[in-house]
């Protein structure tokens, strides 16, 4: 162990208090988008709507469940990433750059998978 | 009401299980809305891989204010299951899903039964828990020591990094977190205590996870009316799991883990013979 562990128990409790905020976070809002999906009769095995970004700004104004729902999955799913990417700067302000430079290379990876896949050749 | 309620629960129980064994839920989400509510099987590892962040999120959280996962060795190993992750997704439509069953369900046995014949931690020799590093390259004795938490040291990085990429490869293969790998590896390859594993396990499954689920959002395989209710559930029981998790005897976690990898052994094997 070195000195530049010192700052990291303080720091790896401020990474588990983000995360656990963002994902209280996408809970409230899948809360928000299920209760006006059962409010409105919808069945969950009714078959929902896809991700569409465009339009997800209209649709909350509008109070449509699917996207309070979809606002909560993409929250889900950035969860994680944060948490890197909060690593990340952390563990820059600490000098730890060989731990800096393992979580940019983590994005990246998730970075090219998401090209890849809009790419559709995945 | 009822359906929409029957996920809340179901992602409930898998939340639970998930967070206590340190997997994502995966390998009980699939099962459950394949079998429970006849889900088509894209759809259903869709919905389980927004299922196994949530439990990742919730029990990392947690298990980092309480500075029991491992962030340093998470983010390395979660390096190589993100690159295997990208191979996987890669391969995962050029070989035949019998194949990959068949031989995930040999890999379950296997895993199963040497975590029956382990023995815990604490009787391990003070020497086999404290193994110094056999290289003599210093930039490897440093990146170890700084890889080890303060009452164990890390042995076996390189098998660590094979076995995480195999880890990786199967979490996109089968559309679950790869904690039934990676639990495992860390606690008898590498020398982690079982709960730091599982820990820092939870921590890696989300990353893991996360590339594989946004390719199944731009290809339409994640349905929010099923991905919502089960995703909240899992939260409820992923908190409920993870704040349970110190209290739960060690040997009741080894044999509760030996049970679910058995169980989905056998689940593997009829996929690949039925």
């Amino acid at each position: 162990m070195d000195d530049r562990d010192a700052p990291t128990s303080g720091t790896e409790r401020r990474i588990g208090r983000a995360l656990i905020a963002i994902t209280y976070l996408s809970v409230a809002l899948l809360v928000v988008g299920v209760g006006l999906m059962l409010g409105a009769g919808i069945s969950p095995v009714s078959g929902g709507p896809g991700l569409d970004l465009a339009t997800i700004g209209s649709e909350l104004a509008a109070l449509d469940p699917a996207a309070f729902l979809w606002l909560g999955l993409l929250a889900v799913i950035a969860a994680p990433i944060s948490r890197v990417l909060l690593a990340a700067i952390a563990y820059a302000r600490t000098d730890d750059w060989q731990m800096v430079a393992v979580a940019v290379a983590i994005l990246a990876i998730i970075a090219v998978g998401v090209a890849t896949a809009g790419a559709g050749t995945v | 009401m009822i359906v929409g309620l029957l996920m809340l629960g179901g992602g409930a129980a898998a939340g639970v299980f998930g967070s206590l064994l340190g997997l994502g839920g995966g390998v009980l989400i699939v099962p459950l809305l394949t079998l429970g509510f006849g889900l088509p099987l894209r759809e259903a590892v869709g919905v389980s891989l927004v299922s196994v962040i949530m439990t990742s999120s919730v029990a990392a959280g947690v298990y980092l204010e309480r500075h029991v996962a491992n962030l340093r060795l998470g983010m390395t190993l979660e390096l190589f299951t993100a690159l295997g992750a990208l191979a996987g997704g890669s391969i995962a439509f050029l070989l035949d899903e019998r194949l990959i069953s068949l031989l995930f369900a040999g890999l379950l046995g296997y895993v199963a039964f040497t975590m029956a014949r382990a023995r815990p931690a604490a009787q391990l020799e003070a020497s086999e828990l404290d193994v110094a590093p056999t290289s003599d390259d210093p930039a490897r004795t440093t990146l170890l020591d700084r890889l080890s938490g303060e009452e164990y040291r890390i042995r076996n990085l390189g098998r660590g990094v094979v076995g995480a990429i195999g880890a990786g490869v199967a979490s996109a293969l089968l559309g679950i977190g790869g904690g039934i790998v990676k639990v495992p590896l860390m606690h008898l390859a590498m020398g982690v205590p079982l709960r730091v594993a599982t820990a820092t396990s939870n921590l890696m499954i989300g990353i893991t996870a996360a590339a594989s689920t946004v390719i199944y959002v731009m290809h339409g395989g994640v349905d929010p009316y099923v991905a919502g209710p089960t995703a909240i559930g899992v939260f409820i029981g992923a908190t409920a799991g993870s704040r349970l998790g110190h209290r739960v005897d060690l040997r009741l976690l080894r044999m509760l883990f030996v049970i679910v990898l058995a169980y989905t052994a056998v689940q593997m094997l009829l996929r690949a013979v039925g």
